[in-house]
């Protein structure tokens, strides 16, 4: 017995000695700036930009994991690699140090509900009676992502539209779809030197963030940015070559006239409001509920919302208005044309009616399903029964129509 | 009925306790109650053989107090409290307590998340104590004001008068045998070698789990007042020691079902 005892000794002090000899040491406690411990440091280079500086926050506040630690396996337990994802970020950006309230209007947002769209396409197809209310329970992206429920227009916003929304993990489908999603990243991502390891958090969202998704119906990120996605094919050749450029996935655009505040320099999250595309805190269901910049904002409206909020960067600047975009530039307002848009008989028009001459419009927009076939359901990430696939008759870069809603003359657009 | 009480649970509560003692004397060596997290991480990642120490000091420590509790169940079994008098029992029954209390600013003196809460939760029931409260908390925490220093002077000076009455006095300086030593300082090494000794980074998590013996109470406090919770609840089992002479069945019915009870609630705790 003795013996036995002894040789368990023995091995158990091997053990012990071997590890030690094994074991990578640091070599000292590694602290942030606050003197919080951030033993992350002692292994991991990765320089974030300096907003989120690694001496200043270190890592574990955002991605987890155990700070304490430098065993690679003690220290990864619950790390996770997107802070951002709604799934975490009360724990990670929105906590209470950081950027609190954020995730509770964020998840409230139609960016991460996609009511809107969802209510417009089951509406459409005479899935719910016209009486029925817009807001319904169990009807937002991320409740389908739990329920599993779907229907014929549900199997289409799942199979087609489901890449579309904040909800969607970072990375989790090939090619530009991984590029889509990831909670706040979604938006606040830009890629970071090679060098410093990390991307890089910004708060001036680039126009390519929000086009990501924004490029579909109305097409907005693209025009905006002079891009009319046309029939394809790249025609006319141009030296033997497609005449067109192509977007990430695959579809062919001309170029054409941009926006004027596009070539002014401005990028969408300079004009929309963080109201707007983070939320307010309200679970609106469309669109024109959530939007609150008008063009009369800045154009006669002495930079007050339609809510009545005051633009954040409308600014005072000698005596006069002006808008200062995240890159700091300056951009006096314009008031409206005192005749043209002040008179009597344009009362009744939208700014667009006017200054829209030519629009990008899709006409006989139709879609088929084959039951045979099976598509990758991105709500749910696997495949389902069902392959759906988009047909339309062609694009046109022309006149819009105009049309009248409430009392007022707006543009028609086939999306 | 007759009981006899074990040797090797005795001799393993002796080894194991000389043990903690001098594996705790080492690790104190490196340790700055003035920075107890960054000491502790230090002694955790940047020490040689730190983490071993450390993992070694605490199963030793809790091997102690396990076998503490079955060494105490076998004296009432073999009534150990006929044959000494009161103040006596008294005072062996008195190493439970101090024991706990030792392992407990253990907790304290590491700094993490669980030690900071476990210290400010004591500090806060001790001065629910009428007329001793506050001197106790002088004496022992104070972890608000100071730190952790008064917690980790408690803990050596603790563990050292524990040694003083069970090693000098209860065990009458028999020398413990290399052997037990080596089978128990061999457990120890083995499960440190395994299981990780928790250490927990301050969080903004608003559900902290105190030390696993303090979860039962932890449990009560969120139901009953502090002062019933934290002080009259365990002072049963304490009480009941002392004067287990005086009604040996019914205060054996008391010690079983509050030992029910406090297994109840600190699986209810755990589960949370």
């Amino acid at each position: 017995m003795k013996r036995y005892l002894l040789f368990l000794g023995i091995l158990v002090l091997a053990l012990v000695i071997g590890r030690e000899a094994l074991r990578h040491r640091a070599p000292k406690v590694y602290t942030t700036t606050s003197g919080r411990i951030e033993m992350c440091l002692a292994c991991h280079e990765e320089k974030p930009e300096k907003a989120h500086a690694r001496e200043v926050v270190g890592c574990s506040p955002c991605h987890l994991g155990d700070p304490l630690r430098i065993d690679r396996q003690l220290a990864h337990r619950g790390i996770i690699k997107n802070p951002a994802d709604l799934r975490v970020v009360e724990k990670t950006c929105g906590q209470p140090a950081c950027h609190p309230g954020y995730p509770e209007r964020v998840k409230k947002s139609l960016m991460a509900t996609n009511r809107g769209i969802i209510d417009t396409l089951r509406r459409y197809w005479g899935e719910v009676p016209a009486h029925a209310p817009a807001k319904r329970p169990g009807e937002t992206v991320r409740e389908l992502m739990l329920s599993g429920e779907t229907s014929l227009a549900l199997d289409y916003f799942r199979k087609l539209c489901g890449t579309c929304h904040l909800w969607l993990e970072k990375g989790k489908y090939p090619g530009f779809l991984g590029e889509k999603g990831g909670g706040c990243v979604a938006c606040h991502l830009v890629p970071g030197e090679k060098a410093k390891k990390h991307p890089v958090l910004t708060r001036r969202i680039p126009v390519e963030n929000c086009t990501r998704c924004h490029n579909r119906s109305g097409r907005i990120g693209l025009t905006y940015q002079g891009l009319y996605e046309d029939e394809g094919y790249g025609a006319p050749l141009v030296e033997g070559e497609f005449g067109a450029e192509t977007l990430e996935d695959g579809r062919f655009v001309d170029l054409i006239p941009p926006d004027l505040h596009y070539k002014a320099g401005l990028t969408c999250a300079d004009c929309h409001l963080p109201e707007e595309t983070m939320g307010d805190g309200k679970e609106y269901v469309h669109f024109e509920e959530s939007v609150e910049v008008t063009c009369e904002t800045c154009h006669g409206g002495q930079g007050l919302t339609r809510k009545g909020r005051r633009h954040p960067k409308v600014v005072e600047k000698e005596g006069r208005l002006v808008l200062k975009d995240n890159a700091g530039k300056e951009h006096p307002l314009k008031a409206p044309d005192p005749v043209k848009c002040r008179h009597e008989v344009h009362r009744r028009l939208s700014c667009q009616a006017c200054h829209a001459p030519r629009v990008p419009q899709c006409f006989g927009c139709h879609v088929r399903r084959d039951p045979r076939e099976t598509q990758l359901d991105k709500l749910a990430g696997r495949e389902t029964a069902g392959a759906w696939e988009e047909f339309r008759s062609y694009m046109r870069y022309e006149t819009p129509t105009l049309g009248v809603k409430g009392d007022e003359v707006l543009i028609i657009v086939p999306g | 009925m007759s009981y006899r009480l074990r040797p090797w649970v005795s001799w393993g509560l002796a080894a194991s306790f000389l043990l903690a003692v001098v594996s705790g004397l080492l690790a104190s060596y490196p340790f700055h109650e003035a920075f107890p997290l960054i000491s502790t991480v230090g002694i955790e990642t940047v020490l040689p053989f730190g983490s071993f120490l450390r993992a070694f000091h605490f199963y030793t420590g809790q091997l102690t107090f396990l076998l503490l509790v079955w060494h105490l169940v076998e004296a009432l079994l073999n009534h150990a409290e006929r044959r000494r008098p009161l103040w006596r029992w008294s005072l062996l029954v008195s190493t439970f307590p101090l024991v706990t209390l030792a392992l407990f600013t253990g907790y304290i003196v590491r700094g993490d998340q669980t030690g900071l809460a476990a210290g400010q939760i004591a500090e806060h029931l001790a001065l629910r104590l009428p007329l001793i409260g506050l001197v106790l908390n002088r004496l022992l925490f104070a972890v608000a004001e100071e730190g952790v220093h008064r917690a980790f002077m408690a803990h050596i000076y603790l563990s050292v008068g524990v040694l003083v009455i069970s090693g000098l006095w209860h065990f009458r300086l028999r020398a413990v045998r290399l052997e037990d030593l080596a089978v128990w300082a061999t457990l120890a090494a083995a499960v440190s070698l395994v299981l990780p000794v928790s250490l927990e980074a301050p969080s903004f998590e608003t559900l902290i789990k105190g030390p696993w013996f303090f979860l039962g109470i932890q449990e009560l406090l969120r139901h009953l007042p502090p002062w019933l919770a934290g002080l009259v609840f365990p002072s049963i089992p304490v009480l009941s020691l002392v004067f287990f002479r005086l009604a040996p069945r019914g205060l054996a019915l008391v010690l079983v079902l509050w030992t029910g009870t406090y297994v109840i609630l600190t699986a209810l705790g755990a589960l949370r």
